[in-house]
């Protein structure tokens, strides 16, 4: 059976896009197949690891449990769209500064998560930093450099 | 060259590949495309034991789409592999061992009709009779391999146990269970493979030991070493799984007859099926120890599920049987460890090598005396632990850099100004301590790593190490290592890793091995190029090189501090008169063979020490367990990075938890994340990090290495902390929900 196509119309870290995509591919492989954005990573295409997170609508989703038509109207960000041209996001200044990364592979979709949080709460308390990124796994770093990280941003620490 | 140098070792500097990391820029295997890039999948056996009668892939050929089939008839080399004994075919060939033998791989245009065309092969078996349990595979007349289901047995003698035993007021005996457990790094496994431009097959994909699997794909397609290249991808974590080979061999058969680029990334659901596991272990404990509370004899007995194949299990035995006391003084010691296959999934390397299995069981049984003995759990390990001029069951004496007392006396400081945990009511709460020692780089074999430093015409400094980083952070530490001995900043080092065209092997990243032994191999090779550099700068400004040092990029004088000249106006020189400024260092820790028989020698040139404390919550009606903060003291030699070694414990703690508490990997049952839970942010402790240098002579500015062991106190420490909380003891890892609740009910009915 040929699997149908469907228009969609959607911004992508703050570009316009339009085109045709199968109907049945979901965001992540939007994302990763069809745009080539490969900073968002796959670990499990079932919804347990959270590295496919990015942002709908500035809400942090699993994009590997999304239908990719339904971003039609929508907008989405990618790793790729956090930072402004050239300069980085504080949140990844202070990943880099805390010792928050170490194989990188989940910080992506962490970084997502936690910038859905100080977009909305921009003082979380640390109990609300671990409730944001508890849908994140991470396996290498026992989480305490990306809390404190985190942390660090919302109190102002510049370093 | 910058002026003010940073990065030396003892900084906390950011790790060299994270910008990329956090840019999403890094690419990890299955980010990887190239021009007509083609998918791979494998088709695993679904059967635990079964003989191959006879594989037909006609009609998968056909499917739309496919490009080739292949089985073990299309390999041209040696089809087994296995990176201590060669057990293990890349395809099956006469029999299938565990259900996910890999037995057939199919290419296609897209992942998709590879899926299809694994779907039309047809496999014919003959059953075979299944072995599930390591004491039914040693007495069974079905063989797994042909030289039988046994596949190791390291013994180890040290005094007259049974004399110990005589001469010891008490003597206790129990029996200690460990499950399987699932690595999970959170990348599953992924290659790419093609032609280079010099034609070799080339195969970068998400590994621990770019060069083994050199070795491998050179065995298995019986080519020349020079017409096989192997890159390690920038790797998404390993904790052991990615040092046996896993998508490599395969893509490079795939390239060796169809010369087109191949990918394979494996689902997370293969990932856990084909990969290798954590042995579980069975423990058995004899020990005795006098009224004064001097430990005085062991006698300890250890078996392990390898499963279906060799993998790790080898070193996994030896290092748990040089490692079954524990870090404490005992004159009297039997050991013997032993590995039996079965047709489980293998097990493998996994961050401890098997003494996070046996420091449970000597933890366990050193709060089991303290209390016999009524003795603080803290005081019995002060009293036997291991201090300078001690002997390990080995017969080996520790002469320098054992922090073990200083890291019980550290974590007890420190848990005596923090406030005690008070239980909240219908609560139980408890404190426990597990101490441990780790012996660093491979077990009484060598393991040498070698490194090269290079300065080119316009004096740019470029390091080439074979390590692999695989998030642990070598090529950062590796880096500042190369800082210190050049007298150069961090961003004037340029680092070439893992790639066997360009890199020198650095041997496995394993056994906390890099630091100390990489680290050392690039100290010289650093060293050797600084000397070269002071020679040359002599020669020019006619100075003798022991007045000249060099600092910040600069050569100045010894005497003065007066700058003399710069990096670059040497390199120049050298380099108009065809001199190239290149260097290689070697290191090979000392250590001898043990013992066939008595298993007595020196297996690691030097040992790690930690100790962490816990403190639990424990609700006695569901069984739910919450560990509440763990304080961790690390004798670490030298922190090369401190904001690097609080990463690694944070990151042990948090593994430790899950494997105290969480995971267990049931063969048959776990298929996906979904049956696998590892800890979330809401399931680590508070972590309090304690870092103790008690320098390693032999080490790079005195630095061990801190990966494996960062992991190993803390379940011992946690299962302690349940038996004061609990008032009962649990014998069988993880303590689930159901064994916790067994274990109230147990104490309740007492
Ligand atoms: S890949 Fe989407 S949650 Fe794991
Ligand atoms: S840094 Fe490796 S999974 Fe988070």
């Amino acid at each position: 059976m040929p699997v149908q196509k469907i228009r969609v119309r959607f911004r992508m870290n703050g570009q316009e896009h339009e085109q045709e995509i199968p109907s049945n591919i979901t965001l992540l492989e939007l994302i990763r197949d069809e745009l080539g954005l490969t900073g968002t990573k796959e670990g499990c295409e079932i919804g347990e690891c959270g590295a496919c997170t990015v942002l709908l609508d500035g809400k942090p989703v699993y994009a590997c449990l999304i239908l990719a038509p339904k971003v039609d109207g929508r907008e989405v960000i990618t790793i790729e769209g956090i930072g402004e041209e050239g300069k980085l996001h504080p949140l990844q200044e202070a990943f880099l500064t805390h010792g928050a990364v170490q194989c990188g592979f989940c910080t992506p979709g962490m970084l997502l998560s936690a910038k859905a949080l100080l977009d909305k709460n921009s003082h979380p308390s640390r109990e609300e930093i671990e409730e944001a990124i508890s849908g994140n796994l991470c396996r290498c770093t026992g989480y305490l450099q990306i809390v404190n990280a985190i942390e660090a941003i919302r109190s102002g620490e510049k370093e | 060259m910058t002026m003010v140098v940073k990065g030396k070792v003892g900084e906390s500097i950011p790790r060299v590949d994270a910008l990329d990391k956090v840019l999403g820029k890094a690419r990890f295997a299955a980010d990887l495309k190239m021009e007509g890039l083609l998918y791979m999948k494998v088709l695993r056996s679904d059967r635990p034991h079964a003989r191959i009668k006879d594989i037909r892939t006609e009609k998968a050929e056909q499917m739309p789409g496919v490009v080739r089939i292949f089985t073990h008839k299309d390999i041209p080399g040696k089809n087994r592999t296995g990176i201590i004994n060669k057990d293990h075919p890349v395809l099956a060939d006469e029999k299938v061992r565990f259900i996910g033998d890999a037995i057939a791989l199919a290419v296609a245009h897209t992942e998709k009709q590879a899926e299809q065309a694994i779907g039309e092969i047809r496999v014919e078996y003959e059953d075979l009779p299944p072995i599930f349990d390591p004491q039914e595979a040693l007495r069974s007349a079905t063989l797994i391999h042909e030289k039988g289901n046994l596949l190791y047995e390291r013994d180890i003698t040290k005094g007259d146990v049974e004399q110990g035993f005589a001469e010891s007021d008490i003597v206790i005996q129990r029996t200690y269970l460990t499950s399987m457990v699932e690595h999970t790094y959170l990348e599953p496994d992924a290659g790419v493979a093609w032609i280079d431009d010099e034609g070799r097959i080339t195969v970068c994909a998400s590994t621990q030991n770019p060069h083994y699997d050199h070795h491998e794909i050179v065995t298995s397609l019986a080519l020349d070493p020079s017409q096989v290249r192997s890159i390690q991808a920038t790797t998404g974590g390993g904790f052991g799984s990615k040092l046996d080979v896993t998508v490599q061999c395969f893509l490079a058969l795939a390239v060796y007859y169809l010369r087109r680029p191949v990918r394979l990334v494996y689902t997370r659901e293969e990932a856990y099926l084909a990969t290798a596991k954590r042995h579980p272990l069975i423990m058995k404990y004899r020990t005795g120890v006098h009224r004064d509370g001097r430990l005085m004899a062991m006698d300890i007995d250890i078996l392990g599920d390898t499963g279906a194949y060799g993998s790790y299990g080898i070193a996994v035995a030896g290092r748990a049987a040089v490692h079954a006391t524990g870090p404490y003084r005992v004159p009297n010691v039997l050991v013997r460890s032993r590995m039996a296959y079965t047709n489980h999934p293998f097990c493998g390397a996994m961050r401890g090598f098997g003494v996070p299995q046996v420091a449970f069981a000597h933890e366990s049984q050193m709060d089991i005396l303290a209390e016999e003995l009524g003795m603080d759990p803290f005081e019995i390990r002060l009293l036997n632990a291991f201090d300078r001029g001690s002997e390990t069951a080995t017969g080996q004496i520790l002469k320098e850099s054992v922090g073990m007392r200083e890291c019980l006396r550290r974590v007890r400081k420190q848990r005596d100004e923090m406030q005690k945990v008070s239980a909240i009511p219908g609560k139980l709460v408890g404190m426990g301590i597990g101490a441990m020692w780790y012996g660093i780089g491979n077990t009484g074999v060598k393991n040498p790593s070698s490194a090269c430093a290079e300065l080119d015409h316009e004096g740019r400094f470029t390091l080439y190490t074979g390590a692999a980083d695989i998030g642990q952070g070598s090529s950062t530490v590796l880096s500042q290592i190369a800082a210190s001995e050049m007298g150069i900043g961090i961003e004037d080092i340029r680092l070439i890793r893992g790639d066997t065209a360009l890199t020198p092997d650095a041997g496995a990243t394993s056994a906390s091995r890099q630091t100390y032994i990489s680290g050392n191999a690039v100290r010289e090779a650093t060293g050797n190029l600084r000397k070269s550099v002071l020679a040359e700068a002599s020669r020019f400004l006619e100075i003798p090189p022991q007045e000249l040092t060099m600092e910040d990029g600069l050569v100045k004088s010894m005497k003065d501090g007066e700058i003399l000249t710069t990096l670059e106006e040497v390199t120049a020189r050298s380099y108009s008169e065809g001199k190239q400024l290149r260097a290689e260092g070697f290191f090979d820790p000392p250590t001898t063979n043990l013992n066939p028989e008595t298993g007595q020698g020196i297996p690691y040139a030097t040992y790690a020490f930690a100790c962490h404390v816990a403190d639990v919550q424990v609700d006695p009606n569901t069984g739910e367990v919450d560990v509440l903060r763990v304080v961790a003291a690390h004798d670490v030699g030298k922190a090369v990075n401190p904001s690097n070694v609080v990463g690694q414990i944070a990151s042990g703690v948090a593994m430790g938890t899950g494997f105290a508490l969480m995971e267990e990997f049931v063969p048959g049952q776990t298929r996906s994340m979904r049956q696998y839970l590892i800890p979330t942010v809401k399931d680590v402790p508070v972590v309090i990090p304690i870092i103790v240098e008690d320098p390693e002579p032999t080490g790079p500015f005195g630095a061990k290495g801190v990966g494996e062991p960062a992991l190993i106190p803390t379940a011992p420490a946690i299962l302690n902390a349940l038996a004061q909380a609990l008032g009962e003891r649990i014998y069988h890892l993880p303590a689930s929900l159901e064994r916790v609740l067994k274990a109230c009910r147990r104490e309740g009915s007492s």
